[in-house]
Order: C-alpha cells, then sequence, then structure tokens
C-alpha cells in the first residue's frame, strides 16, 4: 500500500463530472417512466369517460411523445457530459 | 485536496464505491493507513513515535478517520488518548466502504501484514476499534488473516466493536424490504421507487444482514486468543423507552450490536450508553473513558 491519495484536484472533478452525467442520464430516464406511469393513470380514466373517449388516445400519443423527446433530450445530455469527463480521465493521467 | 472533497468521496464511496471502482472513478476511495492526519505507506511507514502498542481504529459507512475527533478538540479522540495512555501509536484506516466488507476485509488483513512486517519495532499489542461497519470489518479481516496464516493475528490483543450492526442494521434491512416490495408492485412509478430506494453499494447491502465473508462460506468465530468488547448507544437516557427498542442509536438495534444471533461468541465486556446516538459513538469522552478502563 502507498501513500496515494484521492487524486488530482482536476481529476477529482472529471470524477464528479462522470458521476453526474451517468446520474443525469439515468434520473432523466427514471423520471421518463413515472412521469408517463402517471400521465397513464389520467389517460385511463379519460378513456373511460364516453365524452372524452374520442379524444384521449390522440393526446396521450402527443403528451407521451413530448415527454419522451424532452427526458431524452436531457438524457443525452448526460451521456454527453459522461463521454466528455471520460475523455479527461484519460487524458489527464 | 480540500476536507470537503474528501468527505464528498466519502459519501460517494459510501453508496456507489463498488460501482465507482469499477469504473476507476477518481471519487473511489483508496485504502489507506493513516497517522496524524497523513496517509503512510504500509512498506516502509515513517512514524517518529513507533511503538510496540499499536490502537488501530476503523471507521463507519460514508465516514473518514475524522469521525473519531472530538468535535471541541479536533486532535485528540480515541486513538490518541488511548496511545498515551498505553504508551503506543495511534493509527486509523480510511477504506472505500461501498466496497463489499469481506473485499475490505481481505484489503484490510494485507495492508496490517504489511505494516506489521515492516513495523520499525516488534508489534505485541494491537488493538482493533472499529465504529458501525468497522466492527463487521475487524470480524473479516480476523477470517481472511487466520486463513491466509497473518502473522499480525497473533498480536491482537482487543477488539472493540462500537455499535456494529453484527445482526443487521434496521435502516438498511427496512430499505431492502421497501425496495422489494415496490420492485413487485403493478404500476411502473411504483417500480421506480423501489429501483431508486435499490441503488445502494455492496458495503450497504451486507450491512443488512452484518456479512462479514463471502456469500458461500461459513460465518467465521471471533478471533481467538484475543479479548472481544462491544460498545452500544441508546437514542434516550431512559433504557426502556419504546424508541430505544424500535431505533437502538438510530441506526443499529442494542441486540444486534451485542451480536445476539450469533452463536459461539464470548464477549468480555459490554458497555452501553443510552442518550448517545450512533454517530456521537466514535467520540464520545464517555466512551474514552470505559474504553482506557478496559484496555489499559
Amino acid at each position: 500500500m502507498t501513500t496515494e491519495t484521492t487524486g488530482s484536484n482536476r481529476r477529482w472533478w472529471f470524477g464528479v463530472a462522470d458521476l453526474a452525467g451517468v446520474s443525469l442520464e439515468e434520473a432523466a430516464l427514471g423520471l421518463e417512466r413515472i412521469h408517463l406511469s402517471i400521465a397513464d393513470e389520467t389517460f385511463n380514466v379519460l378513456e373511460a369517460i364516453p365524452v372524452t373517449r374520442p379524444v384521449s388516445e390522440p393526446v396521450r400519443l402527443m403528451h407521451h411523445g413530448i415527454s419522451r423527446l424532452s427526458y431524452r433530450s436531457v438524457a443525452l445530455l448526460g451521456r454527453g457530459l459522461n463521454a466528455a469527463a471520460g475523455f479527461g480521465l484519460q487524458s489527464r493521467p | 485536496m480540500p476536507c470537503w472533497q474528501d468527505h464528498a468521496s466519502a459519501i460517494a464511496s459510501g453508496f456507489l464505491g463498488d460501482w465507482l471502482q469499477a469504473r476507476e472513478s477518481p471519487l473511489a476511495m483508496p485504502m489507506q493507513v493513516r497517522h496524524q492526519g497523513r496517509a503512510i505507506n504500509t512498506g516502509a511507514p515513517d512514524v517518529p513515535d513507533a511503538s510496540g502498542t499499536l490502537v488501530f481504529l476503523i471507521h463507519g459507512l460514508t465516514e473518514l478517520e475524522s469521525v473519531w475527533s472530538y468535535r471541541d478538540d479536533p486532535d485528540n479522540g480515541y486513538g490518541p488518548e488511548l496511545a498515551r495512555a498505553l504508551g503506543g501509536t495511534s493509527l486509523a484506516l480510511r477504506y472505500n466502504t461501498g466496497l463489499p466488507v469481506y473485499r475490505n476485509g481481505e484489503l484490510m488483513a494485507e495492508a496490517l501484514e504489511t505494516l506489521l512486517e515492516n513495523w520499525p519495532v516488534p508489534v505485541t499489542n494491537l488493538i482493533l476499534i472499529g465504529h458501525s461497519m468497522g466492527g463487521l470489518l475487524i470480524r473479516a479481516a480476523c477470517h481472511h488473516g487466520r486463513q491466509s496464516g497473518h502473522q499480525w493475528c497473533r498480536s491482537v490483543g482487543s477488539c472493540v466493536y462500537i455499535g456494529s450492526p453484527h445482526d443487521g442494521s434496521w435502516l438498511a434491512r427496512g430499505a431492502h424490504r421497501v425496495a422489494d416490495h415496490l420492485a413487485a408492485m403493478p404500476k411502473d412509478y411504483l417500480r421506480v421507487a423501489g429501483a431508486f430506494i435499490d441503488l445502494r453499494s455492496e458495503g450497504i447491502r451486507n450491512l443488512s444482514r452484518g456479512e462479514v465473508t463471502r456469500p458461500d462460506a461459513e460465518e467465521p468465530p471471533l478471533l481467538p486468543g484475543a479479548d472481544h468488547y462491544v460498545i452500544s448507544g441508546l437514542l434516550t437516557r431512559n433504557r426502556a423507552h419504546p424508541v430505544n427498542t424500535l431505533f437502538g442509536d438510530a441506526l443499529v438495534q442494542e441486540p444486534s450490536a451485542r451480536g445476539d444471533e450469533r452463536s459461539g461468541w464470548v464477549l468480555r465486556d459490554i458497555a452501553n450508553f443510552p442518550g448517545t446516538h450512533h454517530i456521537r459513538l466514535a467520540h464520545e469522552p464517555k466512551v474514552a473513558r470505559q474504553l482506557k478502563e478496559w484496555l489499559t
């Protein structure tokens, strides 16, 4: 065992960025699942009411499409941050 | 590196340490043996006050060695006090608390073997003091040391387990049960909540059942030839208060700290400190007095 510490300050911050990137991606995808499944509860109720039934499914599709696009954009941002951090960790020993 | 960054790494390592280690993240805390605030090289320890009596402190989950410091006197704590009383040397272990307990035990055993081989004087009395997960680490290290024929095991005079969840922690067990229930729910948002609660390191999973060995191994006995002591805390001063029965010292219940469900344990002595919570057990002057009474 050596006197190795937790590393240089720059590497530490790349580690934080790496963790933040993965967390952002996972959090965005998790929130997408929560958002869509809770929204489904409402759309299922609308589906059961004769007056709203005709528009329920098109609105659900539109809502889910926009939501997925938004959450996955954030997830992509997280993946980008993660990739940049990984590059920084590899290039600066 | 600033102190707050070490604390942040310790917390990240506690919750995600195995994952961080697998990614070779600089946030993963490396194992270090420390003396007076700095890491020492176990292969060539440069310790001016090296003596044959070592007081070796092992912290718990998400903690650093600073947990042992008295709040009103940060340079003092159980280690320095005992070292002065015994004419010994105080050392502390820093490690990645998110790794499996058995793995940290193996690493600690190897570090102790190297350290004692290279220590400037023969070590005749090694005192191991572990707080919370640190107590489980003592058992894991002693098991690995004995199996590997390590010489340091012969030097161990006393092992002190402070607030260690030998039978598991109610909080970790509770989180495990809640996560399992939520994962079995039909609603996706509940399953996501379950997955979030389940997002924890192997070290925390080991705490839920007090596991100190690899999954397929039998539970080892306490290290023969050494005296074993247990210290536990309780949230309120009235021992019979239901809060104490339910939550113990906040994280560990008193029977778990004593290892009531373990078989064949012979403890030299047990002390309980009502009104002292889990974290405070690591830097409480009353506990220091008890340690001095037992060990000096």
